[in-house]
């Protein structure tokens, strides 16, 4: 039995089938990379799998409990936990309560959830933000708070919706860290939808492709890379050309 | 334990806003000691009884960001299930209120349930709505008193009666009031600093953020909304002994649920002195153009264009209210 089998799911918007008869499954620990041209249905996959979007058709399994009819706040209390790709605060909160609300789920006492929060976010390496308001921080590094924040839950599962997106190459390499130091040292299984080729090709176990809601390919990221269907479909042939010149 | 300790705890706040507190409180203590008048007396009450409304109403609309115009008939519901159970039965103020909370608190839940699946101003009408139709039913419901109202004679219940909170002098009513002010604050302190509290402020960030920490938003709503309203409940209980006669059309009335709400955003919906501030600028200054210019030059409805201004100042330049503009410029020294 797999951590997180997903079979034949299908979600559609009027007449937009956004995810179509998509199957995959996920072991425990791996590191799963989702990726496909914009408007391909990926985060409207981890909409249907974190149960903020019901599914048309299809089931989700996960950890052996069938999650498809569950509401989001009941699927996150089974150990799946995402970031979002637009995060919109309205700077109530500073980023240490921001992790702090993630912390909640498993404990009722504030000083639990704030050690928590403060271990959360040493780990990863954002406890100098801790003070600030999450409105006056600049979109990476909101993204690194919700990845934090989605911590603070201890998920079992975790699922990055482009956390890399408008990063600079240190900044890149920073990010990528932190997401290996969440798998291999914290232990959580991740699947992230990433654009930004070199560190969804040079993190992930596998990858997963999606175009018009379909699953076009599924593999390790070398076989991926050489997939024609995928080149055609999203690589294209400009990043085959240079991966090859710079190899 | 931790949660008398938060309770207690106001150690997150600047030390000179826990002077300028301590000082005022103090001042409320000793106020009745020295010579005042019987206007300055009733103001400092209705001051007092305004800001708890305020502090109840923070947590659904300053915390949770839920703007509800309803709650005037919770206020409705505490002073009837006081006034009519004193009046019917003889049963004491003591007694009564905790029972008025309780049935407030049950429609609360009833019509939270199917409210708070609205959203932003559609919330805002419906909550003005329910509030409207309880204060209908109440104008032509006999056992209650009909359009006429509650009176509690002074000749069947002579004062002074602390059980059931009859008095002749302002002044009792004025320490009873003063109780549960300090009673609020610490409540509203550990509420603050709850596992819903913080729920609440990432709920009014972003609901979907919300859901996918584990929060049941809805029910979250409901809760605090149910805790909002036993603080209105509880002061509308306190209401009736205190004027001693209620009508539907003046304590149910929509002036009341938007004065409540008014209260609290001009202080700062969202955070723990908000209200209070609010209720201080708002009520003395609403009794004092009353007084004066209502009675003098015949200007019946200049509290409510006052309102309208504050609405409408607040709105454009400062939504988080006065301690909205204090944390701002403190933000900005530290920088």
């Amino acid at each position: 039995m797999a951590f997180l089998e997903i079979e034949k799911l299908t979600k559609v918007f009027g007449g937009l089938r956004a995810n179509d008869g998509i199957s995959f499954s996920l072991e425990r620990k791996e590191l799963v990379g989702l990726i496909g041209p914009n408007g391909a249905g990926k985060t409207t996959l981890f909409n249907c799998i974190c149960g903020h979007y019901p599914v048309t058709s299809g089931r989700i399994l996960f950890d052996g409990e069938d999650i498809t009819l569950h509401k989001a706040h009941e699927v996150a209390r089974r150990g799946i936990a995402r970031t979002f790709q637009v995060y919109v605060a309205s700077g109530d909160l500073t980023v240490e309560e921001n992790v702090m609300v993630g912390c909640f789920m498993q404990t009722g006492s504030r000083s639990a959830a704030r050690d928590k929060a403060r271990r959360t976010l040493k780990e990863l390496k954002l406890l100098d933000l801790s003070g600030f308001m999450v409105r006056e921080l600049p979109v990476p590094a909101q993204k690194r708070v919700t990845m934090a924040t989605a911590l603070g839950t201890d998920p079992k599962l975790l699922l990055l919706d482009e956390v890399a997106a408008g990063l600079n190459p240190a900044e890149i390499e920073e990010i990528m860290g932190s997401i290996r130091h969440i798998h291999d040292d914290m232990g959580v299984t991740v699947m992230l939808i990433e654009h930004v080729m070199e560190l969804v090709m040079n993190i992930s176990d596998r990858l997963i492709v999606l175009d018009y809601g379909e699953k076009i390919a599924e593999g390790p990221p070398q076989e991926i890379a050489k997939n024609p269907r995928v080149i055609k479909a999203y690589l294209g042939e400009r990043y085959v050309r240079e991966k090859g010149r710079m190899e | 334990m931790e949660a008398v300790k938060n309770a207690l705890d106001f150690s997150d706040f600047p030390r000179i806003d826990l002077l300028i507190a301590g000082a005022v409180f103090f001042l409320f203590l000793v106020f009745p000691l020295f010579p005042h008048s019987s206007f300055a007396m009733a103001t400092m009450i209705q001051f007092l009884m305004f800001s708890i409304y305020g502090m109840g109403w923070n947590t659904i609309g300053g915390y949770g960001g839920q703007v509800d115009l309803g709650k005037a008939q919770y206020v409705g519901i505490g002073a009837y299930t006081t006034g009519v159970m004193l009046i019917r039965w003889d049963v004491p103020f003591w007694v009564s209120m905790p029972i008025g909370m309780s049935i407030a608190v049950i429609w609360s839940f009833i019509i939270g349930y199917p409210l708070f699946r609205l959203k932003g101003h559609y919330f805002a009408i419906a909550t003005i709505a329910t509030s409207l139709v309880l204060k209908d039913l109440f104008t032509v419901w006999p056992f209650v008193g009909a359009a006429r109202g509650l009176e509690i004679s002074p000749i069947k219940f002579p004062p002074p009666d602390f059980s059931r909170l009859i008095f002749k002098e302002d002044i009792h009513y004025y320490y009873v009031i003063l109780g549960f002010f300090f009673g609020s604050i610490l409540y509203m302190n550990w509420f603050r600093k709850s596992r819903l509290g913080y729920q609440l402020r990432c709920i009014k960030d972003n609901e979907e953020v919300a859901r996918s920490l584990g929060i049941n938003v809805h029910w979250a709503k409901i809760k605090t909304y149910a805790i909002a309203t036993a603080f209105v409940s509880m002061v509308g209980s306190f209401h009736v002994c205190y004027i001693k006669a209620i009508e539907p059309v003046d304590i149910m009335s929509l002036d009341l649920s938007i004065l409540i709400a008014l209260m609290a955003m001009l202080g700062g919906a969202g955070s723990l002195w908000g209200p209070i501030i609010g209720a201080g600028v708002l009520i003395p200054l609403k009794s004092y153009l009353k007084e004066w210019l209502g009675a003098t030059a015949g200007l019946v409805g200049i509290d409510l264009i006052l309102y309208a201004v504050i609405i409408m100042v607040i709105s454009a330049f400062e939504p988080r209210g006065i301690w909205g503009i204090v944390e701002k410029a403190r933000r900005r020294k530290r920088r």
